[in-house]
Protein backbone atom coordinates (compact mmCIF):
# COMPACT_ATOMS: atom_id res chain seq x y z
CA UNK A 1 0.00 0.00 0.00
CA UNK A 2 1.23 3.34 -0.85
CA UNK A 3 1.09 6.63 1.20
CA UNK A 4 1.40 10.08 -0.31
CA UNK A 5 2.07 13.09 1.49
CA UNK A 6 0.69 15.99 0.48
CA UNK A 7 1.99 19.44 1.63
CA UNK A 8 0.23 22.41 2.72
CA UNK A 9 0.52 24.63 -0.78
CA UNK A 10 -1.14 21.88 -2.96
CA UNK A 11 -4.28 23.61 -1.10
CA UNK A 12 -4.16 26.75 -3.74
CA UNK A 13 -6.12 26.70 -6.47
CA UNK A 14 -3.56 27.13 -9.38
CA UNK A 15 -2.04 23.03 -8.32
CA UNK A 16 -6.11 21.54 -8.60
CA UNK A 17 -5.55 20.72 -12.10
CA UNK A 18 -2.26 18.92 -11.70
CA UNK A 19 -3.18 16.73 -8.43
CA UNK A 20 -6.58 15.86 -10.23
CA UNK A 21 -4.42 14.36 -13.19
CA UNK A 22 -2.05 12.72 -10.94
CA UNK A 23 -4.66 10.73 -9.21
CA UNK A 24 -6.28 9.78 -12.32
CA UNK A 25 -2.83 8.21 -13.53
CA UNK A 26 -1.82 6.88 -9.81
CA UNK A 27 -5.30 5.07 -10.66
CA UNK A 28 -4.77 3.84 -13.83
CA UNK A 29 -1.41 2.46 -12.73
CA UNK A 30 -2.93 0.82 -9.54
CA UNK A 31 -0.90 2.36 -7.10
CA UNK A 32 -3.01 5.27 -5.50
CA UNK A 33 -3.17 5.01 -1.94
CA UNK A 34 -3.85 7.21 1.43
CA UNK A 35 -3.53 10.32 1.23
CA UNK A 36 -2.40 12.91 4.50
CA UNK A 37 -1.57 16.41 4.27
CA UNK A 38 0.81 18.19 6.21
CA UNK A 39 0.36 20.87 7.99
CA UNK A 40 3.03 23.37 9.05
CA UNK A 41 3.73 22.07 12.24
CA UNK A 42 2.97 18.15 11.68
CA UNK A 43 6.04 15.99 12.16
CA UNK A 44 6.07 13.81 9.41
CA UNK A 45 8.44 11.16 11.47
CA UNK A 46 5.59 10.61 13.61
CA UNK A 47 3.16 9.93 11.18
CA UNK A 48 5.85 7.78 8.70
CA UNK A 49 6.17 5.42 11.87
CA UNK A 50 2.46 4.88 12.74
CA UNK A 51 1.92 4.27 9.36
CA UNK A 52 5.09 1.68 9.11
CA UNK A 53 3.23 -0.38 11.80
CA UNK A 54 0.25 -0.48 9.47
CA UNK A 55 1.78 -2.03 7.28
CA UNK A 56 2.53 0.27 4.05
CA UNK A 57 4.85 -0.44 1.94
CA UNK A 58 5.86 2.99 0.15
CA UNK A 59 5.60 6.62 1.34
CA UNK A 60 5.46 9.19 -1.55
CA UNK A 61 6.18 12.82 -1.32
CA UNK A 62 4.09 15.13 -2.71
CA UNK A 63 5.23 18.87 -3.06
CA UNK A 64 8.79 20.96 -4.08
CA UNK A 65 12.01 20.73 -2.53
CA UNK A 66 11.12 22.19 0.07
CA UNK A 67 8.41 19.60 1.22
CA UNK A 68 11.38 17.15 0.45
CA UNK A 69 13.71 18.38 2.66
CA UNK A 70 11.22 18.95 5.74
CA UNK A 71 9.64 15.05 5.07
CA UNK A 72 13.31 13.27 4.77
CA UNK A 73 15.08 15.35 7.52
CA UNK A 74 12.84 14.15 10.46
CA UNK A 75 12.00 10.58 8.45
CA UNK A 76 15.38 9.37 6.98
CA UNK A 77 15.52 6.96 10.14
CA UNK A 78 12.84 5.12 8.68
CA UNK A 79 13.58 1.80 7.25
CA UNK A 80 10.71 2.40 4.37
CA UNK A 81 11.32 3.09 0.13
CA UNK A 82 10.29 6.93 -0.86
CA UNK A 83 8.79 7.89 -3.71
CA UNK A 84 8.82 11.89 -4.84
CA UNK A 85 6.35 13.22 -6.93
CA UNK A 86 7.57 17.48 -7.54
CA UNK A 87 4.44 19.51 -8.52
CA UNK A 88 5.05 23.56 -9.02
CA UNK A 89 7.61 25.39 -10.72
CA UNK A 90 10.92 24.22 -12.17
CA UNK A 91 12.65 26.43 -10.25
CA UNK A 92 11.31 25.05 -6.98
CA UNK A 93 12.09 21.39 -8.00
CA UNK A 94 15.40 21.48 -8.25
CA UNK A 95 15.92 18.21 -6.68
CA UNK A 96 13.79 16.02 -8.92
CA UNK A 97 16.02 17.22 -11.97
CA UNK A 98 19.16 15.81 -10.17
CA UNK A 99 17.12 12.30 -9.46
CA UNK A 100 15.42 12.36 -13.14
CA UNK A 101 12.00 12.61 -11.76
CA UNK A 102 9.78 14.90 -14.21
CA UNK A 103 7.68 17.73 -12.47
CA UNK A 104 3.81 17.17 -13.21
CA UNK A 105 1.73 13.99 -14.64
CA UNK A 106 4.64 12.45 -15.98
CA UNK A 107 6.82 11.96 -12.56
CA UNK A 108 3.85 8.78 -11.94
CA UNK A 109 5.36 6.94 -14.86
CA UNK A 110 8.73 6.98 -12.97
CA UNK A 111 6.86 6.23 -9.12
CA UNK A 112 5.28 3.12 -11.16
CA UNK A 113 8.90 1.84 -12.79
CA UNK A 114 10.70 1.53 -8.72
CA UNK A 115 13.96 2.07 -9.71
CA UNK A 116 15.35 1.58 -6.62
CA UNK A 117 19.00 3.34 -5.07
CA UNK A 118 19.99 4.12 -1.93
CA UNK A 119 21.20 7.82 -1.19
CA UNK A 120 23.80 9.17 0.92
CA UNK A 121 22.55 12.21 3.10
CA UNK A 122 23.82 14.55 5.12
CA UNK A 123 23.86 14.88 9.47
CA UNK A 124 24.70 17.48 11.60
CA UNK A 125 23.89 17.87 15.46
CA UNK A 126 21.21 15.16 15.63
CA UNK A 127 19.38 15.41 12.70
CA UNK A 128 19.72 14.93 8.59
CA UNK A 129 19.84 17.11 6.01
CA UNK A 130 18.52 15.90 2.54
CA UNK A 131 19.69 18.86 -0.02
CA UNK A 132 21.54 21.63 1.68
CA UNK A 133 23.23 23.00 4.78
CA UNK A 134 24.09 26.94 4.59
CA UNK A 135 25.72 29.05 7.11
CA UNK A 136 25.35 33.02 6.39
CA UNK A 137 28.93 34.78 6.44
CA UNK A 138 29.97 34.22 9.39
CA UNK A 139 33.67 34.26 11.51
CA UNK A 140 34.06 30.40 11.28
CA UNK A 141 36.67 28.03 11.39
CA UNK A 142 36.39 24.46 9.62
CA UNK A 143 38.34 21.82 10.50
CA UNK A 144 38.09 18.24 8.05
CA UNK A 145 38.20 15.14 8.72
CA UNK A 146 40.45 15.99 11.83
CA UNK A 147 43.42 16.34 9.59
CA UNK A 148 43.52 20.31 8.14
CA UNK A 149 41.82 23.30 8.83
CA UNK A 150 40.40 25.98 6.60
CA UNK A 151 40.28 29.89 8.16
CA UNK A 152 40.23 33.01 6.07
CA UNK A 153 41.04 36.67 7.23
CA UNK A 154 37.50 38.05 7.46
CA UNK A 155 33.91 36.40 7.69
CA UNK A 156 33.26 33.08 5.23
CA UNK A 157 29.79 31.58 4.51
CA UNK A 158 29.62 27.82 3.81
CA UNK A 159 27.48 25.52 1.74
CA UNK A 160 27.09 21.96 1.79
CA UNK A 161 25.43 20.24 -1.15
CA UNK A 162 24.41 17.36 -1.08
CA UNK A 163 21.41 16.92 -4.18
CA UNK A 164 20.81 20.31 -4.48
CA UNK A 165 23.40 21.85 -6.78
CA UNK A 166 25.74 24.52 -5.89
CA UNK A 167 25.00 27.32 -7.97
CA UNK A 168 27.41 30.00 -8.29
CA UNK A 169 26.07 32.43 -10.88
CA UNK A 170 26.78 35.71 -9.93
CA UNK A 171 30.20 35.53 -11.82
CA UNK A 172 28.49 33.52 -14.75
CA UNK A 173 30.29 30.25 -13.52
CA UNK A 174 29.40 26.63 -13.77
CA UNK A 175 26.67 24.77 -11.97
CA UNK A 176 27.93 22.45 -9.83
CA UNK A 177 25.58 19.07 -9.95
CA UNK A 178 26.67 16.65 -6.75
CA UNK A 179 26.76 13.23 -6.71
CA UNK A 180 24.90 11.89 -4.56
CA UNK A 181 26.36 8.92 -4.18
CA UNK A 182 29.75 9.52 -4.33
CA UNK A 183 30.87 8.45 -0.65
CA UNK A 184 31.35 12.13 0.23
CA UNK A 185 29.62 15.69 0.68
CA UNK A 186 31.19 18.72 -0.82
CA UNK A 187 32.06 22.01 1.06
CA UNK A 188 31.68 25.43 -0.37
CA UNK A 189 33.56 27.76 1.10
CA UNK A 190 32.76 31.84 0.01
CA UNK A 191 35.39 34.01 2.00
CA UNK A 192 34.14 37.78 1.99
CA UNK A 193 36.58 40.08 0.47
CA UNK A 194 34.77 43.52 1.06
CA UNK A 195 31.81 45.24 0.84
CA UNK A 196 30.15 47.09 -2.63
CA UNK A 197 26.61 49.12 -3.17
CA UNK A 198 26.53 47.69 1.10
CA UNK A 199 26.50 44.58 -0.43
CA UNK A 200 28.92 41.86 0.40
CA UNK A 201 31.71 40.77 -2.30
CA UNK A 202 32.73 37.50 -2.55
CA UNK A 203 35.45 35.44 -3.31
CA UNK A 204 35.57 32.49 -5.78
CA UNK A 205 34.29 29.29 -3.92
CA UNK A 206 36.55 26.57 -2.10
CA UNK A 207 35.40 23.23 -2.68
CA UNK A 208 36.62 20.60 -0.42
CA UNK A 209 35.30 16.93 -0.66
CA UNK A 210 34.81 15.86 2.94
CA UNK A 211 33.73 12.71 4.91
CA UNK A 212 32.84 14.77 8.65
CA UNK A 213 33.89 18.47 9.14
CA UNK A 214 33.35 20.87 12.26
CA UNK A 215 32.44 24.08 12.20
CA UNK A 216 33.27 26.29 15.01
CA UNK A 217 32.99 29.85 16.09
CA UNK A 218 33.37 32.23 19.08
CA UNK A 219 29.90 33.91 18.92
CA UNK A 220 26.76 32.09 17.65
CA UNK A 221 26.30 31.73 13.77
CA UNK A 222 23.12 30.91 11.65
CA UNK A 223 22.88 27.38 10.56
CA UNK A 224 20.12 26.78 7.26
CA UNK A 225 19.86 22.77 7.05
CA UNK A 226 16.98 22.13 4.44
CA UNK A 227 15.34 25.32 4.96
CA UNK A 228 15.36 25.22 9.03
CA UNK A 229 17.39 27.80 11.10
CA UNK A 230 19.12 27.44 14.26
CA UNK A 231 21.69 29.20 15.96
CA UNK A 232 24.71 27.34 16.81
CA UNK A 233 28.79 27.83 17.95
CA UNK A 234 30.05 24.41 17.31
CA UNK A 235 28.63 21.67 14.61
CA UNK A 236 29.62 18.49 13.38
CA UNK A 237 28.78 17.56 9.94
CA UNK A 238 29.01 13.92 8.72
CA UNK A 239 28.48 11.73 5.71
CA UNK A 240 25.22 9.32 6.32
CA UNK A 241 25.67 6.63 3.81
CA UNK A 242 23.06 5.29 1.60
CA UNK A 243 20.45 6.11 4.33
CA UNK A 244 17.18 6.62 2.53
CA UNK A 245 16.03 4.32 -0.02
CA UNK A 246 14.23 6.22 -3.02
CA UNK A 247 12.61 5.43 -6.34
CA UNK A 248 15.00 7.91 -9.12
CA UNK A 249 13.68 8.18 -12.71
CA UNK A 250 16.45 7.09 -15.75
CA UNK A 251 17.28 10.21 -16.82
CA UNK A 252 19.15 10.97 -13.18
CA UNK A 253 22.45 12.87 -12.94
CA UNK A 254 24.47 10.37 -10.95
CA UNK B 1 -3.34 30.58 -31.81
CA UNK B 2 -0.95 32.63 -29.71
CA UNK B 3 -0.34 29.93 -27.05
CA UNK B 4 2.72 28.51 -27.06
CA UNK B 5 3.81 25.26 -28.91
CA UNK B 6 3.34 22.42 -26.24
CA UNK B 7 7.11 20.96 -26.16
CA UNK B 8 8.28 17.73 -24.84
CA UNK B 9 9.77 17.87 -20.96
CA UNK B 10 13.10 17.26 -22.15
CA UNK B 11 13.01 19.76 -24.95
CA UNK B 12 11.76 22.69 -22.95
CA UNK B 13 14.71 21.85 -20.35
CA UNK B 14 17.08 19.46 -21.66
CA UNK B 15 18.32 17.19 -18.76
CA UNK B 16 21.28 15.42 -20.03
CA UNK B 17 21.22 11.65 -19.80
CA UNK B 18 23.40 10.68 -16.35
CA UNK B 19 25.95 8.86 -18.45
CA UNK B 20 27.22 12.25 -20.39
CA UNK B 21 26.74 14.70 -16.97
CA UNK B 22 28.91 12.33 -15.14
CA UNK B 23 30.33 15.08 -12.59
CA UNK B 24 31.67 13.16 -9.67
CA UNK B 25 34.77 14.37 -9.38
CA UNK B 26 34.43 17.63 -8.06
CA UNK B 27 37.93 19.10 -7.83
CA UNK B 28 39.21 20.60 -4.44
CA UNK B 29 40.37 24.11 -5.16
CA UNK B 30 41.85 26.26 -2.06
CA UNK B 31 40.88 29.67 -2.73
CA UNK B 32 43.32 33.19 -2.69
CA UNK B 33 42.32 34.38 0.63
CA UNK B 34 42.02 30.67 2.20
CA UNK B 35 44.25 29.38 4.59
CA UNK B 36 44.82 25.60 5.29
CA UNK B 37 46.77 24.24 8.06
CA UNK B 38 47.40 20.50 8.16
CA UNK B 39 48.55 17.76 5.96
CA UNK B 40 45.73 18.28 2.89
CA UNK B 41 44.94 14.58 0.97
CA UNK B 42 42.47 14.34 -1.96
CA UNK B 43 41.73 11.54 -4.18
CA UNK B 44 40.78 13.87 -7.10
CA UNK B 45 42.81 16.93 -9.03
CA UNK B 46 43.75 20.01 -6.22
CA UNK B 47 44.01 23.46 -7.34
CA UNK B 48 45.87 25.62 -4.83
CA UNK B 49 45.04 29.30 -5.43
CA UNK B 50 45.75 30.41 -1.41
CA UNK B 51 48.68 29.09 1.02
CA UNK B 52 48.98 25.80 2.18
CA UNK B 53 50.75 24.85 5.04
CA UNK B 54 51.09 21.46 5.60
CA UNK B 55 51.71 18.34 3.26
CA UNK B 56 50.00 18.42 -0.13
CA UNK B 57 49.25 14.69 -1.39
CA UNK B 58 47.03 13.30 -4.33
CA UNK B 59 46.68 10.47 -6.53
CA UNK B 60 46.04 12.87 -9.48
CA UNK B 61 46.63 16.13 -10.94
CA UNK B 62 47.54 18.83 -8.29
CA UNK B 63 47.80 22.75 -10.16
CA UNK B 64 49.53 25.58 -7.92
CA UNK B 65 48.49 29.23 -9.26
CA UNK B 66 50.51 31.94 -9.39
CA UNK B 67 50.58 33.84 -6.20
CA UNK B 68 49.82 30.49 -4.18
CA UNK B 69 52.23 29.35 -2.06
CA UNK B 70 52.65 25.98 0.08
CA UNK B 71 55.11 25.33 2.76
CA UNK B 72 55.32 21.52 3.02
CA UNK B 73 56.47 18.55 1.19
CA UNK B 74 54.01 17.58 -2.41
CA UNK B 75 52.75 14.27 -3.70
CA UNK B 76 51.06 13.96 -6.70
CA UNK B 77 50.46 12.31 -9.93
CA UNK B 78 51.21 15.29 -12.43
CA UNK B 79 51.61 18.72 -11.42
CA UNK B 80 51.78 22.38 -13.04
CA UNK B 81 53.19 24.45 -10.77
CA UNK B 82 53.04 28.36 -11.20
CA UNK B 83 53.19 29.77 -7.83
CA UNK B 84 55.78 29.08 -4.65
CA UNK B 85 56.52 25.49 -3.04
CA UNK B 86 59.34 25.26 -0.26
CA UNK B 87 59.37 21.74 0.26
CA UNK B 88 60.04 18.57 -1.39
CA UNK B 89 57.98 17.55 -4.68
CA UNK B 90 57.34 14.09 -5.42
CA UNK B 91 55.40 13.40 -8.74
CA UNK B 92 54.99 10.41 -10.12
CA UNK B 93 54.61 11.36 -13.58
CA UNK B 94 54.79 14.52 -15.37
CA UNK B 95 55.99 18.50 -13.54
CA UNK B 96 55.41 21.34 -15.58
CA UNK B 97 57.05 24.37 -13.97
CA UNK B 98 55.71 27.82 -15.68
CA UNK B 99 57.73 31.05 -15.61
CA UNK B 100 56.21 32.38 -12.31
CA UNK B 101 57.35 29.04 -10.44
CA UNK B 102 59.51 28.98 -7.62
CA UNK B 103 60.74 25.80 -5.77
CA UNK B 104 62.74 25.86 -2.78
CA UNK B 105 63.65 22.05 -2.08
CA UNK B 106 64.55 18.27 -3.88
CA UNK B 107 62.16 17.50 -7.27
CA UNK B 108 61.64 13.69 -8.18
CA UNK B 109 59.72 12.90 -11.37
CA UNK B 110 59.60 11.55 -14.27
CA UNK B 111 59.19 14.19 -17.34
CA UNK B 112 60.13 17.72 -16.02
CA UNK B 113 59.40 20.39 -18.18
CA UNK B 114 60.73 24.14 -16.64
CA UNK B 115 59.70 27.34 -18.95
CA UNK B 116 62.56 30.37 -18.70
CA UNK B 117 61.88 32.47 -15.47
CA UNK B 118 61.23 29.60 -13.75
CA UNK B 119 63.20 29.25 -10.45
CA UNK B 120 64.35 25.84 -8.33
CA UNK B 121 67.12 25.67 -5.45
CA UNK B 122 67.28 22.06 -4.75
CA UNK B 123 68.14 18.70 -6.33
CA UNK B 124 66.47 17.29 -9.30
CA UNK B 125 65.97 13.32 -9.60
CA UNK B 126 64.72 12.00 -12.43
CA UNK B 127 63.27 8.50 -13.09
CA UNK B 128 64.90 5.77 -15.81
CA UNK B 129 68.27 7.83 -15.90
CA UNK B 130 71.42 5.55 -18.01
CA UNK B 131 74.34 7.28 -18.19
CA UNK B 132 77.17 4.87 -17.79
CA UNK B 133 79.72 4.59 -20.31
CA UNK B 134 79.93 2.16 -23.10
CA UNK B 135 82.81 0.09 -21.33
CA UNK B 136 80.69 -0.44 -18.01
CA UNK B 137 77.55 -1.38 -20.12
CA UNK B 138 79.57 -4.08 -21.93
CA UNK B 139 81.21 -5.14 -18.97
CA UNK B 140 77.62 -5.94 -17.73
CA UNK B 141 76.67 -7.83 -20.77
CA UNK B 142 79.44 -10.22 -20.35
CA UNK B 143 79.00 -10.91 -16.91
CA UNK B 144 75.43 -11.66 -17.61
CA UNK B 145 76.49 -13.95 -20.58
CA UNK B 146 78.42 -15.30 -17.78
CA UNK B 147 76.08 -16.01 -15.49
CA UNK B 148 73.81 -17.40 -18.39
CA UNK B 149 76.23 -19.96 -19.01
CA UNK B 150 76.88 -21.38 -15.64
CA UNK B 151 73.02 -21.83 -15.57
CA UNK B 152 73.03 -23.90 -18.20
CA UNK B 153 76.14 -25.80 -17.10
CA UNK B 154 74.20 -26.29 -14.03
CA UNK B 155 71.64 -28.04 -15.70
CA UNK B 156 73.87 -30.21 -17.75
Amino acid sequence: MYVYLYDNFLREKKHDSTIKAIETRLTDFGIAGKIIRLQNFTDAKAIIDDEIKKGIEQIVIVGNDETFGKVLSRAATCDILFGFLPIGSNSNNRIAEVLGIPVGVEACDVLSKRRKIKLDIGWFNNRYFVSRLHIPPAKIKVEYDEKFAVSAKDRMELVVCNLQPFNWSKKGKKDYVIHPQDGKLEAFLLPVVGKKFFKDQYEDPSIFPFKEMVVSAKKPFLVVADGKNSKETKIKIRLAKKRIEMVVGRERKF
Amino acid sequence: MFQKPNKPMSEINPTPNHTNNHNDNVDTVVGPSVKVEGDFASEGNIIVKGIVSGNVKTSQMLTVESGAKIFANVNAERALISGDIKGNVKISDSLELTETAQVQGDINCKVLTIAPGALVSGKVNMKGIDLKSEDEKTEKRRSFGKLKKTEEDLEK
